[in-house]
């Protein structure tokens, strides 16, 4: 794809045509498999149709409660990735740049990364119990690590002959810092904010389900309840469309920040 | 242009020894074995030796990026305890900063350095300019490192080098990865901007390292010829061709006979490596 991106900037438009295209021909066939399988189940709890599916999005669209739903979602999710990004991204500057600062927090990153960010949910209970604190804390535990790990290891991959090259012309480690290894890190760190926007979403969700009175997570639960099954996969679909477009949006970032790098990362 | 009115040289390698302790064995490797080299301001000297023989390390020494092992590297009389404006380097691989735009990338020194302190913006933004068109890349300014051939890099890391006004110009083969024809073309831009065909009081001392024997003997004043295990000055030989350096320069008896010698001195160190390719472990730069 990306080499496609590159071959010419005229056929650009082509190129988000055939996308488009490729997108909506698997979607379509997903669609008729699914059909033919809920047709074989022959239980709308269970399995319901496409169609009614969409019937079902299409009325929570309208009467306004998903966007409620979404909107309270977003939120969290803003608030909780600004969070991890604020905490995550001068931890691993700090940890990438100073041997003290990894050799001090490099065994409890170590230690608190393998642990699910889901893993938490029922400590998290008792502690903030249902409402807004308890997604908050979940998503930015979970977004926390990419950050953090991507900036650190970005900082730390910076080309060496780069330094020297600076320090040749005199400049001062701030500014070998600040215009040398930050920006060479730069790639990575938005590697890590693309990761980390994906683990948030799932993370929201999860969080939702158990532990929030509001968002497209608890919508899910709440419907499944009351055996809605066409709105719990209306809801899902959103959540899926939402997690779509703010993976597009990074990517967008992505390539308005360092647009010298060419393919994924490499600057050179 | 105010060269401090010294009598010495202007760098001086004193009794250096370079060694490197290998991380995880802990062996010593000797890199460079106490070497003797006094250079002349407005010189162009030019090393050349057998892959490994540690010439990137003398270079590194000279700028100040290492510091020796034992005795003494100066300039100006002065012990070099580290880099400085005064000693700006081109590498091989360019260097260029990937993030910045070829006019940004030639700006970096005097916009964050010490050399650019007492310029206003436009005095430095005009400074740059001149140098994008002395190295011949008018037009090219707000273009990225990856959109430019390899040629065109290193005319940016001359011009980048160039900006910053050093005292002492080192290169580290930087025309190694380019193709001939580039070469040569590049090798005689390198002489009319380091200002061979005027003042000698104006011209910069120049440090260049080369494997290629046509490159040094073209370009120098003096050439310094190193071996390797342990990597040691050799020979140093003057090179007696008249300057400007033309096409024809290269085809005169003296170039060829001076390549010749140098080319004894160092042609059964370089059969051996060639042959024993894989024991000594001088590959990377
Ligand atoms: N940082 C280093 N650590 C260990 N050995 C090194 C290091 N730098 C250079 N060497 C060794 O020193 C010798 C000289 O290297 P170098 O100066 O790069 O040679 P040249 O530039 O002539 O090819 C080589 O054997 C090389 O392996
Ligand atoms: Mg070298």
């Amino acid at each position: 794809m990306a080499q496609a991106a590159e071959i010419g900037a005229p056929p650009a438009r082509q190129w988000r045509q055939s996308t488009v295209f490729l997108y909506l021909r698997s979607l379509f066939a997903l669609a008729i498999i699914w059909s033919l399988i809920a047709l074989w189940v022959g239980n709308h709890v269970i399995l319901p149709q496409p169609t009614s599916v969409a019937y079902e999005l299409f009325r929570l669209v309208i009467s306004g409660e998903m966007l409620v739903h979404a909107a309270v979602s977003l939120w969290r999710l803003v608030l909780s990735y600004a969070l991890a990004a604020l905490i995550g991204i001068p931890l691993g500057l700090l940890m990438g740049l100073w041997p003290w600062a990894s050799d001090l927090l490099d065994p409890v990153v170590e230690i608190l990364r393998p642990i699910s960010g889901i893993a938490w949910i029922p400590l998290a209970l008792f502690i903030f119990g249902v409402g807004n604190e308890l997604p908050i804390f979940i998503i930015t535990y979970v977004a926390l690590f990419p950050f953090l790990l991507n900036t650190m290891a970005g900082v730390r991959t910076t080309d060496r002959t780069l330094i020297r090259a600076a320090r040749t012309m005199g400049v001062d480690q701030r500014t070998i810092i600040r215009h040398v290894m930050i920006p060479s890190a730069l790639p990575q760190i938005l590697t890590g904010a693309r990761i980390a926007g994906g683990a948030a979403w799932m993370s929201l969700v999860a969080a939702e389900l158990i532990g929030a009175p509001s968002g497209l997570g608890f919508a899910i639960e709440w419907y499944r309840q009351l055996l809605m099954t066409p709105k719990v996969i209306a809801v899902i679909v959103v959540i899926s469309l939402l997690g779509y477009l703010t993976d597009r949006l990074l990517r967008w970032l992505q390539r308005r920040l360092t647009p010298w790098s060419t393919g994924i990362g490499a600057g050179r | 242009m105010s060269h401090p009115a010294t009598t010495g040289p202007k760098l001086r390698l004193d009794a250096v020894r370079k060694t490197f302790t290998v991380p995880r064995s802990g062996a010593e490797v000797v890199a460079v074995e106490t070497a003797d080299l006094a250079i002349e301001a407005g010189e162009f000297l030019t090393i050349v030796g057998p892959s490994g023989c540690g010439k990137s390390t003398i270079l590194n020494m000279l700028a100040g990026l290492e510091l020796p092992t034992g005795g003494t590297v100066a300039m100006d009389g002065r012990k070099i305890t580290g880099p400085a404006a005064e000693r700006g380097m081109v590498f091989q691989d360019y260097a260029l900063f990937p993030w910045k735009t070829v006019f940004e990338n030639i700006e970096f020194g005097l916009r964050y350095g010490p050399h650019g302190k007492g310029l206003s913006t436009a005095e430095r933004r005009s400074r740059v300019a001149r140098c994008v068109e002395l190295v011949g890349l008018g037009g090219s300014e707000q273009k990225y490192p990856h959109e430019l051939s390899g040629g065109m890099r290193q005319r940016c890391g001359i011009a980048r080098l160039v900006a910053n006004e050093p005292d002492v110009l080192l290169m580290d083969e930087p025309f190694a990865a380019l193709d001939a024809q580039t070469r040569i073309i590049l090798q005689e831009e390198l002489l009319r901007i380091w200002g061979e065909t005027g003042d000698r009081a104006e011209r910069r001392t120049v440090v260049f390292i080369t494997h290629a024997i046509d490159e040094a003997v073209f370009l120098s004043d003096r050439v310094v010829v190193m071996s390797a295990h342990p990597g040691r000055i050799i020979e140093i030989l003057d090179v007696d061709l008249p300057r400007p350096r033309t096409d024809a320069t290269r085809t005169r008896p003296e170039f060829q006979a001076l390549s010749q010698t140098i080319w004894n001195l160092i042609r059964d160190e370089v059969y051996r490596a060639a042959t024993a390719a894989g024991s000594a472990g001088g590959a990377g730069d």
